[in-house]
């Protein structure tokens, strides 16, 4: 299997991570011919989940595919990158019903578009007109502090490390103060 | 101390002298009566809703009180907001709140109603539920056991028996205010659609 996937899709980054867990980087227009292959010659029925892995210094998002056969109990990863900019490629919801809905939530995080996706609504959010979310370039915090407002803190809010600090140089200063007393009561009962 | 038809005929008397003297012997006894039975609606948002069914069955019992579930908005008189709030859900619980008939008390569970608690950065999630929704009373903890749960309830019924829980008139009072947050967030159009696009698509599944 792993010369034919090296031969048929000139990649040699095929690795075996252990017994039953292969994982395959190919390029993006050889990436369903694979996906067709695995499942209609090597048994992988089941789509279990496709994830995104946003590569923003390398301007790449990283789709990874994750197939299995329960025949052999295998499992096979298979990635690939597609620039960040455009963001698209094609739907799988032709081969794996499953993929529909794992598409949208792509779409709908990560903002890529995938072609021939019959319905790519909204799944968790609501008119969400901002960023896609989990791309790297939204920054939450800095979102949060633009449309959110914060509880202000208690009136006797004290800052617990400053306040530690002076507690303890005055319980010092105090320790000090009765050794010093008691060292003098000592040298006047001395005389 | 009086007892029987002697205390009674206190009440309705009213002593003007007591420290609930701004209320007549009519609003008292309401009152009286409403704290009494309590129902709480039947829905839970976030975590914090795990800590509700032991509240109400027979760990905790929480019907000695005369607090117990209501079905649908309509018969509550208690909303609780257990827990986070996203928009979407905010959304929903705005509905129901509106849904409900008056008197009606919303009690709001665990620190992420209060401030937002571990979800105090995240995008999604409001952090003050007062700016929204008229609060009153805050049970904090993460999560709050069923006893924190009774003891906001007790602290309720203490509330409504003296009549100064009043958030539904302060919610239409400022019912702007509480409009304009809403509208930040969620924006101009507030109330969910009903429609059920997650399997009714065209072509759907």
């Amino acid at each position: 299997m792993f010369s034919e996937i090296k031969n048929r899709f000139a990649t040699d980054d095929v690795e075996v991570k252990r017994k039953g867990l292969y994982k395959v980087v190919v390029k993006h227009e050889r990436l369903f011919a694979l996906i067709v292959m695995l499942k209609e010659m090597y048994d992988y029925k089941t789509l279990n989940t496709i994830t995104c892995t946003d590569w923003i210094e390398e301007g790449h998002f990283a789709l990874t595919y994750i197939m299995t056969t329960l025949k052999r109990n295998e499992t096979f990863m298979l990635q690939t990158m597609i620039l960040r900019e455009e963001a698209h490629t094609k739907s799988l919801s032709y081969l794996f019903k499953q993929a529909q809905i794992m598409e949208r939530d792509l779409h709908e995080m990560y903002g890529i578009k995938f072609e021939g996706n019959e319905n790519l609504k909204e799944l968790s959010l609501e008119n969400w007109v901002h960023t896609p979310p989990l791309r790297r370039e939204f920054d939450t915090l800095e979102f949060v502090n633009n449309h959110l407002t914060f509880r202000d803190g208690r009136d006797d809010n004290i800052d617990t490390k400053a306040e530690s600090k002076r507690l303890r140089a005055i319980k010092k200063a105090e320790k000090e103060a009765a050794k010093k007393a008691k060292e003098s009561k000592k040298a006047e009962d001395v005389q | 101390m009086e007892t029987g038809f002697l205390q009674e005929q206190k009440v309705l008397e009213g002593d003007l002298n007591s420290e609930n003297s701004h209320q007549n012997s009519v609003d008292f006894l309401m009152n009286w009566f409403r704290k009494q039975s309590i129902f709480v609606l039947a829905y839970g948002t976030g975590c914090g809703a795990i800590e509700m069914p032991p509240t109400f069955t027979s760990r905790y019992d929480a019907e000695r009180l005369g607090i117990r579930g209501a079905a649908t908005p309509r018969q509550a008189d208690v909303i609780i907001v257990s827990g986070y709030c996203s928009y979407k859900t905010l959304r929903r619980i705005i509905r129901t709140y509106e849904q409900m008939s008056n008197p009606k008390y919303l009690l709001a569970l665990g620190s992420c109603t209060v401030n937002g608690g571990m979800y105090w950065d995240s995008y999604n999630t409001i952090k003050k539920l007062e700016d929204y929704l008229p609060v009153d009373m805050y049970v904090n903890g993460c999560m709050p056991r069923p006893e924190s749960i009774l003891e906001g309830f007790i602290a309720l019924q203490k509330e409504i028996g003296e009549g100064k829980a009043s958030s539904w008139q302060k919610y239409e009072e400022n019912y702007e205010f509480y409009r304009k947050n809403q509208e930040a967030v969620l924006g101009k159009k507030v109330e969910p659609s009903y429609e059920a696009d997650w399997y009714l698509y065209e072509g759907g599944l």
